[in-house]
This record gives structure tokens, C-alpha cells and sequence, in this order.
């Protein structure tokens, strides 16, 4: 739009005259600035729209396309296709939120300004951060970003999504295939699991003499019975757990000799997954919202910053208590504090949270189960009020039925995410 | 079909909820709003427009049939995949006033 040097002047002096008062007590319409366009930041900007329709909502994202990682395992063991996780940010844009394909590089949380990659900088009156996480690519030695390339972490869905599923359809019959899960915290506590069952459906029915190993710090994981039920059941002998207590804990590896050396020994692999130790997105620390662990503490009842005033941290970013850092986890916090950053701007109390996750996995088609809570905030943080995992030794239709519910699940917080 | 009637037969609970809200606990902590633990159920339960095929949908849903479910559920009595640990989490008041909530939706 352009200005003429009148109306500049006036409005200049329009402005000197309120000087001193916030800007939103002079009536302009609040700037809320969302960094990160997954689940939890698409679902906070949809959601500080619709409760304050006349707020400026601005969307920064990196990339043109969300690829999801929830479902891409099914596209690692090839049952789905690339295009059914791959997003595009049009609807949301429809619903009147300002999407800025860019990335964050800075926060002044005294200015109340977000600079961005391309030069821009993006003034705010309450800043949300969905960063997601990043690697700590020097935590074992011999791997790095570039060994990546070679051992694939696909832990953040795209070209290494593709990279993995390629390695395994080159991979001779008879092959091994390492995952190396992480320690907790990680994001998708099943999601490592959930892979070694998908790559067992393919390599059962293309490459049936080969076998899975799982490298795992841990001793006890998300949904474990039902994994090792549903590996039993489906692929008897193919997937081996090695635990921490087993010295499962991978000290080393070495991507030209493709060998991976644990406490327990050393394993030569043919294809390796390498699933990296994670902190939260790096802007998160830029911002100062992290603790030494690389984590954001929250408020509990409205996902704020506990470091710094005026900053929401959502998603797997955030330290939620007890929920896990899931997609689902990362929507309903954002839906709360969108509710609790709208009231803020309003001078009101924040309204008292609900929040709620479930996460299915498949490992096989028609062979889903899912673990489920509702969570209440509590002065001592995000607690589980109830809730639990799929019956052991539940009837196959009841498999089949929550691997229907988890496309459905998918469908439904794509839709409240960025449709 | 939703019955409208039966909707209005529990119109009213939305209030001994908030009521319920501040006597809970020694009022050490609030309640949520109906809506905010709806925004929850809709997220699988979604509009027609999320493109879901399998799961129940629920806006309009009868409210009596509604409350019916969700005890059954939490009491463990009604045959569940998921529905049963989620309904663990909901008092009488909460499960009451989620089904005005979606009987109006």
C-alpha cells in the first residue's frame, strides 16, 4: 500500500500523542507471530484466529510443504506414498493467517521482534514458538550431518523419509537392518518401534531371510508389550531388542565401515537407521526460552515461557510434564495456549487448560493399537488424569479397527491443524 | 438422527459444571470449559469436512445416548478400542456437560 507524505505525517502525529501507551491500548490490532508451521504452530495460529478474528497472525515457515511425520513409516515400509504426507500451507492461509515462507534466525524478546533469514524482521505483541526439535549430531562419535547421508535418522520426515526407503529396497534378502532408538525425552517415544514393525512387513514380504535389530539405551519403551505381541504374532525371529541392560547403548559408529558398536559389541549393518539425541529447534535457544538440557519449560496452565514473558512454547519443544512429544500432544497444547495467549492480550485470566494425546501405531496393515490420556495442568506441572494403552491379546478386529482409527486420527488433526 | 429434545434435557448442566469448577478440590484447581475438552474429542471426531470415514461422528449427537456412552465407557461396561481410557478421565459433570455441548453443535 502507499502512503502519502499527508497522511505519513498525520499519522505520525496521531502516534506521538499516545506515546507511552502499549500499542493495542491505542487500538491497533494485536501481532501474534507464530515460528514453525507443524502441528503445534499451524494449530496455535488457526486457533488465535478464530478466537480473536481482528489479530494480525503471521505464520513463519521454512518450507513450502509440512511432511508429517506421523505416517512415515508407512512410507518407509512402503505402503504409503510420499504425496499422502505432504502438506501445503493454502487453507490455512485462507483462513486469513499472513504465512511468511522464511526462516527465524533471532528473537529480541526486548524489542518484541523476530528476525527472519531473508532480512525482515517481524514486530509481535506475543510470539509463539513450535520449532519442533533438532539433532545433537556430535553426541556418538563417527556420526555427524553429513553421516546422515549415509545412515539415515528419517526422524524428520522428507528426503530421508525417500533416503531410508531406498536403502531398503537396494538392500540384499538377507541383509540386517539396525535402528538405533534414543534416551528419552525424543519425539514419538513409539515411533522407533513402530519403524522396526513396518520394515518387518516389507522385508517379510520381499526380503524374508533378512533381520531387524533395534539398538536401545532404554530398558522399557512406549507400548512395549504390544510391540513385542505384535512382532511375535507377525514376524516371529525377524526384530531382535537389544536393552541398555543388554548393552544396547551405542557408543560409536562408523559410517564407511557401516558397523555400529554398542557396549554389548559391535554389529556390521546393512542398512542403518540412526535415530540422533534431540534438543529443541535451534531458534528456541536463540530466543533464551531452553534450559541446560536443550528443553523449554512452561507454565503448565498456559504453555508460556517460564525464561521469558510473552513467548508460548508448544510442541515437542516444550517440557509438557507428562505428555509425550507427539503430534497430538503438540495440537492440543497449542489449541490451550492460543486460548490462554488470546486472553492475555485481553487483560483476562487465562481459561483452565484440557489437554489430551493419543498416538496409534501400525505395524502391519490392519494391525493398529494406540496409547491414549487426557492431562490436566497442576502447580506441579502437565499431569495424566487417566488413560492407557490398547488391550493386550485384543480380538483382530479391534487391530484392524484402530488402524482404520489412525488414518481417521490423521485426517481429523491434519484438518484442525492446517485445513 | 439427533433427538432435539433430548438435547434440551440437559441444556442447563453447562452451569453445575462451572458450579462443580469451584467447589472441586478445595477449588485448588479449576475446571475446564466444556468446550476446551470438546476441542479434544473433535480432533478425532471431527467436522465432516476432516474427511473421516471409520470414526464415530459427534456433533448432534442425542445427548442422553451421549452420557450413556461415555459412563458405559469409563465404567468399562460398553465395548471400547479407546473410548474406554479416555472416559476414565471425565467426571459425571464433565461427561454431562461434553454431551450438551455436542447435542448443540
Amino acid at each position: 500500500m502507499r502512503t502519502s507524505r499527508r497522511s505519513f505525517v498525520a499519522g505520525g502525529i496521531a502516534a506521538s500523542a499516545l506515546v507511552g501507551l502499549p500499542r493495542i491500548a491505542r487500538g491497533a490490532a494485536p501481532r501474534v507471530v507464530v515460528v514453525g508451521g507443524g502441528f503445534g504452530g499451524g494449530t496455535a495460529a488457526k486457533y488465535v484466529k478464530r478466537l480473536m478474528p481482528e489479530a494480525e497472525v503471521t505464520l513463519v515457515e521454512r518450507d513450502r510443504q509440512f511432511v508429517t511425520c506421523p505416517f512415515s513409516n508407512y512410507v518407509i515400509g512402503g505402503i504409503e506414498k510420499m504425496q499422502t504426507i505432504t502438506h501445503g500451507y493454502d487453507k490455512i492461509a485462507k483462513r486469513g493467517i499472513k504465512v511468511v515462507h522464511d526462516e527465524a534466525v533471532g528473537v529480541d524478546a526486548n524489542a518484541k521482534k523476530v528476525t527472519l533469514k531473508g532480512g525482515a524482521s517481524l514486530a509481535y505483541d506475543r510470539l509463539v514458538l513450535a520449532p519442533g526439535i533438532d539433532f545433537v549430531w556430535d553426541a556418538v562419535p563417527g556420526y555427524s550431518e553429513a553421516a546422515a547421508e549415509i545412515m539415515p535418522h528419517a526422524w524428520k520426515a522428507g528426503p530421508q523419509t525417500l533416503l531410508l526407503r531406498k536403502q531398503l529396497e537396494a538392500m540384499r534378502d538377507g541383509g540386517t537392518v539396525i535402528i538405533v532408538a534414543p534416551a528419552n525425552p525424543f519425539r514419538c517415544p513409539p515411533g522407533p518401534y513402530e519403524r522396526a514393525g513396518m520394515i518387518a512387513w516389507y522385508l517379510k514380504n520381499h526380503k524374508p531371510k533378512s533381520k531387524i535389530l533395534i539398538f536401545d539405551p532404554k530398558d522399557t519403551f512406549s507400548k512395549q508389550a504390544l510391540f513385542f505381541e505384535s512382532y511375535e504374532n507377525l514376524y516371529p525371529g525377524m526384530i531382535q531388542w537389544i536393552s541398555g541392560k543388554q548393552g544396547g547403548k551405542v557408543t560409536r559408529v562408523d559410517p564407511k565401515a557401516m558397523t555400529v558398536e554398542a557396549e554389548f559389541g559391535e554389529e556390521k549393518g546393512d542398512v542403518i537407521n540412526f535415530i540422533p539425541p534431540q534438543r529443541a529447534g535451534k531458534i528456541a535457544q536463540l530466543a533464551g526460552v531452553t534450559d541446560e538440557k536443550g528443553w523449554c519449560p512452561i507454565d503448565p496452565k498456559t504453555m508460556e515461557s517460564t525464561k521469558v514473558k510473552g513467548i508460548y512454547v508448544v510442541g515437542d519443544a516444550s517440557i509438557a510434564g507428562a505428555m509425550p512429544k507427539s503430534g497430538t500432544s503438540a495440537n492440543s497444547q497449542a489449541r490451550n495456549a492460543a486460548a490462554a495467549l488470546v486472553a492475555s492480550l485481553r487483560g483476562q485470566e487465562p481459561p483452565e487448560p484440557s489437554y489430551a494425546n493419543t498416538c496409534y501405531s501400525i505395524v502391519a496393515p490392519g494391525y493398529g493399537f494406540s496409547v491414549t490420556a487426557m492431562y490436566a495442568a497442576t502447580p506441579e506441572g502437565i499431569k495424566e488424569i487417566a488413560g492407557g494403552v490398547s488391550r493386550l491379546k485384543a480380538p483382530a478386529k479391534d487391530r484392524d479397527l484402530e488402524a482404520a482409527y489412525a488414518y481417521d486420527w490423521y485426517r481429523g488433526i491434519m484438518y484442525d491443524a492446517l485445513g | 438422527m439427533p433427538d432435539p429434545r433430548e438435547a434440551e434435557n440437559v441444556k442447563g448442566v453447562t452451569i453445575p459444571l462451572a458450579l462443580m469448577a469451584t467447589l472441586a478440590a478445595g477449588s485448588a484447581l479449576a475446571a475446564p470449559t466444556a468446550e476446551t475438552i470438546a476441542r479434544n474429542c473433535v480432533v478425532c471426531h471431527g467436522p465432516k469436512e476432516a474427511g473421516q470415514l471409520e470414526i464415530p461422528k459427534i456433533a448432534n449427537y442425542p445427548a442422553r445416548k451421549m452420557v450413556e456412552m461415555l459412563t458405559g465407557f469409563r465404567a468399562g461396561q460398553k465395548e471400547a478400542t479407546i473410548m474406554d481410557r479416555i472416559a476414565k478421565a471425565l467426571t459425571d459433570e464433565q461427561i454431562q456437560a461434553l454431551a450438551a455441548y455436542f447435542a448443540n453443535q
